[in-house]
């Protein structure tokens, strides 16, 4: 049995010295993962202010790239909680130290990736801060709540652009192309169905929803959307989901992290250099 | 910018509070009324709004022109 758990009346953990050692890795990585990606999904955002079809849609990208990166600055500043530096965090890790998605080791080449990114990345990040709103730590609950608001339209600018693309054949082939390569690490970024690394934080109550229910979720969300436009998703049971070289930790297949630009760029190592001693 | 096949422009209103009268804060290209209302939320964020709402101009009855200005696209506009 858990050392958390204890029924619906559990009181909430304020701060890591009430929350059981046992679980301060599992807790420290999820914040991490969860950081690791905003930050990188929001520089992505970033890279299409610029190139986006309509100045509109560069907007949003700008406006959802500021989001994401205020979420990762305060998902950042929440590790100082478990003796992690966030200065540290965000300026001085390697590559191979990221918890990101692999999705996000490269920068999108096309506007349909990047509304990849948007809609099934964006939104499985969204899947699982949605299952911290109730945390029994409780600081998460205060930080979910206004980040889910803003979340709120980025789903809705990636259904609008998913709806606007697939009205057209050649939208429609380079949408299910880009959706496609996406789908097998956003399914996969949930995690194990059993014994996976979140197991203990779901019986604590730190997590709502094992692996599997947050997959279920974030299909039922996505698979909406992609019915809208008529496509399909593929086969998403867990037992068909491609394990190998799979790292729970990092939530991603392989050894990669990102790119040697996308690094540089992300601990903002140029500028920085100008400002040492 | 110029107009993309299918687009439309929309009128965005908005109040800080409550007791506000809404107040005309600008316009978004879209073509959708479900991506116009991400535009707007996203471009106007300059104030901490209470209320926003969005309409095409094309549902805009005019009163004493029949032509331009208002009807015509800004990117048209003299």
């Amino acid at each position: 049995m858990s050392p958390a758990k204890s029924g619906a009346t559990a009181a909430g953990w304020k701060s890591s010295a009430s929350v059981p050692e046992a679980l301060h890795e599992a807790l420290g990585l999820l914040l991490l993962s969860l950081a690791d990606n905003k930050r990188l999904l929001g520089m992505r955002y970033s890279e299409w202010i610029l190139g986006a079809p309509t100045l509109e849609a560069g907007i949003a990208c700008s406006a959802m790239a500021q989001d994401e990166w205020g979420h990762g600055r305060i998902l950042y500043a929440m590790l100082k909680d478990f003796g992690r530096d966030p200065g540290a965090l965000e300026h001085e890790r390697e590559s191979d130290e990221y918890l990101n998605s692999e999705l996000l080791d490269e920068p999108p080449e096309e506007w349909t990736d990047l509304l990849a990114l948007n809609a099934l990345l964006d939104t499985a990040l969204s899947v699982q801060c949605e299952a911290l709103m109730d945390s029994r730590y409780t600081p998460l609950q205060f930080k979910m709540g206004k980040l889910l608001d803003e979340e709120r339209f980025h789903f809705e600018h990636a259904r609008g652009w998913t709806k606007r693309l697939a009205g057209a054949q050649a939208g429609r082939e380079a949408l299910a192309g880009a959706f496609e390569v996406a789908l097998g690490p956003c399914l996969r970024w949930f995690g194990r169905g059993e014994g996976g690394l979140w197991t203990a934080l779901v019986d604590a109550e730190i997590i709502d929803g094992a692996p599997d229910t947050q997959r279920a979720r974030w299909l039922s969300r996505v698979g909406r959307l992609l019915a809208e436009v008529g496509l399909e998703i593929p086969p998403a049971a867990d037992a068909d989901l491609d394990w190998d070289g799979w790292n729970d930790a990092r939530r991603r297949s392989g050894t990669g992290g990102p790119d040697d630009e996308t690094l540089a760029r992300v601990r903002g190592d140029k500028n920085r250099a100008m400002l040492m001693d | 910018m110029g107009r993309l096949s299918g687009e439309k422009l929309y009128e965005i209103f908005a109040r800080q509070k409550r007791e506000d009268r809404f107040e005309h804060v600008g316009t978004v290209q879209a073509p959708s009324a479900a991506l116009a209302r991400v535009y707007a939320w996203q471009t106007y964020d300059e104030a901490k709004w209470f209320e926003m709402i969005v309409a095409p101009r094309d549902a805009f009855e005019p009163v004493n022109r029949d032509e331009a200005p208002f009807t015509l696209h800004p990117a048209e506009a003299p």
